[in-house]
């Protein structure tokens, strides 16, 4: 079990993936918001998503996890 | 009458220190997936040219005459060629007392360094030891105890401002080993297998932390806190690295980076270069792959990819010429400068300072990071530490302005004090302040007194983008040239040509510190 840490922080504007989606290095999986910009977060890792730890629409900080990656 | 049996003597010792701490901890050193420390030197170095120094120092145990016993101190050192080119190294052999600095010779610990120092050479330290003091056991061999001290750390230290050094964590080390990786123009440690703290889990537990070692030090930390450069998968893989950075520099501050012959040619354009930048300011674009195509193909050597994300650093080459790169990151902070990336930054420019790299800046910097987070993080003092790296650099520099620079940041987008080379692409925009927020400080009164305030601020901010064109400012030459983003290349590799003439050999006026 892996977890995917925010890059930055901001607003988490929104999940691009749900629970039981697929990811790869790379993959979109959020949106935040942070320094007037719209910055993705990509996938360190691959994996199968098991949980979105944040609610959309919050104020994220910096290495807080996002998501839960599986086998 | 010969000496074949003093020297048949010689070689008896030799073959004993060649044993390392025997059989049975060599094996359990392979069994921790760790090479031992002769191995390590001869998978580092070009084949065959190892040339040990003190190979048979050591303790010794004699009955009468006779030598019983010869445990060799746990640094094996000497030096070397990579890629031909000389080398001093040392090594930690984790197989005689978990490489304790307190099993070592001494003088034999220092000689590598001096070496490097004296005779201008590049050092790599392989540490995988358990610090300086060794064990509080020592205090009952030695029979008093002693104000801590590290003889010899001036030759270390002069070392930073004299030849390329090169710090691998390759196991567990604490104590002065964290101290000999992180006083190092590059380091490296391998995931897993390497840990780096001031002491170590049962230490620790004694202040009431209860962690594992790689809890407390591993990669997945210090790699990401700028604690070493960079992490690597393999011990392979580290050393792989290291030939790699050190082919960048030149031996010493004494001479010039060699430049090399390249097939790539400097006038290549990239398409893709004219549509990367999105037109939305709120949009990102990968940086990477701009510096990836503006440098001779396949050069560009990231340093420090895990930390301070929002500037990345490295070396690579333009028609040859070794440079040194920094270019911002809009996936964080949209490129804004933060604390660990203004540490970053100033690292990379004292090192191009030190040994002669030109350097190009690929700017799109919002700023300094802004709130709560970077106010806390103490952001503007490593700023101002990187304002002043690129101030009183010499180096050659050559700026080009992707897309933002605004503010304090963006103003140390080049040193201001002297000359440099500077051009913009046509998506440039900058400024003191961004209009997105500058707006509404600026005509607050306005907006306040007016009877529709939004579309008011749709007006104001209507005039204000009418005169934001770059256009405008090269017209005043506050922007020198505005080119084609698909000439980058072309135009960097020039710079890179006419900085040849400049570069001077000899110390740095701001001496490295790590």
């Amino acid at each position: 079990m892996k977890r995917l840490l925010s890059p930055v922080s901001g607003m988490l504007r929104e999940y691009r993936v749900g629970v039981g989606a697929v990811v790869a290095p790379d993959t979109e999986v959020a949106l935040v918001e942070s320094m007037k910009m719209e910055i993705p977060v990509l996938a360190e890792f691959s994996g199968r998503v098991t949980a979105l730890l944040a609610d959309q629409s919050t104020m994220i900080e910096e290495g807080q996890p996002l998501l839960e990656l599986g086998a | 009458m010969s000496w074949d049996k003093e020297l048949d003597e010689v070689a008896r010792r030799r073959e004993l220190a060649y044993r390392m701490g025997g059989p049975e901890k060599v094996e359990r050193q392979h069994a921790n997936g760790k090479l031992t420390v002769r191995e390590r030197i001869d998978r580092l170095l070009d084949a065959g040219s190892f040339r040990e120094v003190g190979t048979i120092a050591g303790s010794a145990r004699y009955e009468g005459t006779q030598l019983v016993e010869f445990v060799p101190a746990n640094q094996v050192a000497g030096h070397g060629t990579i890629d031909s080119r000389p080398v001093a190294v040392v090594g930690d052999d984790f197989t005689v007392r978990g490489g304790a600095a307190d099993a070592s010779v001494y003088e034999k610990l220092l000689y590598p360094e001096r070496l490097a120092h004296d005779l201008r050479m590049p050092i790599v330290r392989l540490v995988d030891g358990t610090g300086g003091g060794g064990s509080v056991r020592t205090l009952e061999n030695k029979g008093f105890t002693y104000v801590p001290a590290l003889p010899g750390w001036h030759v270390l230290d002069a070392n930073l401002t004299r030849v390329p050094v090169i710090g691998l964590a390759l196991g567990s080390v604490a104590g002065l080993g964290a101290a000999r990786v992180a006083a190092s123009h590059y380091s490296l440690m391998v995931c897993e297998t390497a840990q780096i703290f001031a002491a170590g889990p049962p230490v620790v537990a004694h202040a009431g932390q209860q962690v594992t070692k790689e809890e407390l030090g591993g990669s997945q930390l210090h790699a990401r806190n700028g604690t070493v450069d960079d992490e690597v998968d393999s011990e392979d893989a580290a050393f792989s690295r290291t030939r790699r950075f050190l082919s960048y520099l030149p031996r010493s501050v004494y001479e010039l980076p060699a430049c090399v012959s390249c097939s790539d040619d400097p006038q290549r354009r990239e398409e893709m270069l004219l549509s990367i930048v999105p037109h939305d300011e709120r949009k990102v674009y990968a940086m990477r792959p701009v510096v990836e195509a503006i440098v001779d193909r396949g050069s560009f050597f990231e340093i420090g990819r895990l930390w301070g994300r929002s500037v990345i650093c490295g070396l690579a080459r333009f028609s040859g010429v070794a440079c040194a790169v920094l270019a911002s990151d809009p996936y964080h902070y949209g490129g804004a400068w933060t604390r660990a990336s203004s540490e970053k930054l100033a690292r990379l420019v004292d090192l191009a300072d030190t040994f002669h790299l030109p350097i190009v800046h690929l700017v799109d910097v919002p700023g300094f990071q802004i709130g709560v987070d970077a106010e806390r993080a103490a952001t503007i003092r490593a700023g101002v530490r990187a304002m002043s790296a690129i101030e009183r650099s010499t180096v050659p520099w050559c700026t080009i302005l992707v897309r933002k620079c605004f503010g304090v940041a963006g103003a140390a987008n080049r040193p201001a004090g002297r000359l440099s080379m500077r051009y913009a692409w046509p998506s440039g925009s900058w400024g003191s302040l961004p209009i997105a927020g500058g707006l509404e400080a600026a005509y607050r009164a306005d907006l306040e007194a007016a009877a529709d305030p939004q579309a008011m601020r749709t007006q104001i901010e209507a005039r204000l983008r009418a005169v934001t064109s770059p256009l405008r400012s090269a017209e005043k030459f506050s922007v020198e040239e505005i080119i084609d983003p698909r000439d980058t290349r072309r135009f960097l590799c020039e710079f890179a040509q006419l900085s040849l003439h400049a570069l001077t050999p000899g110390p740095s006026a701001q001496p490295y510190r790590p």
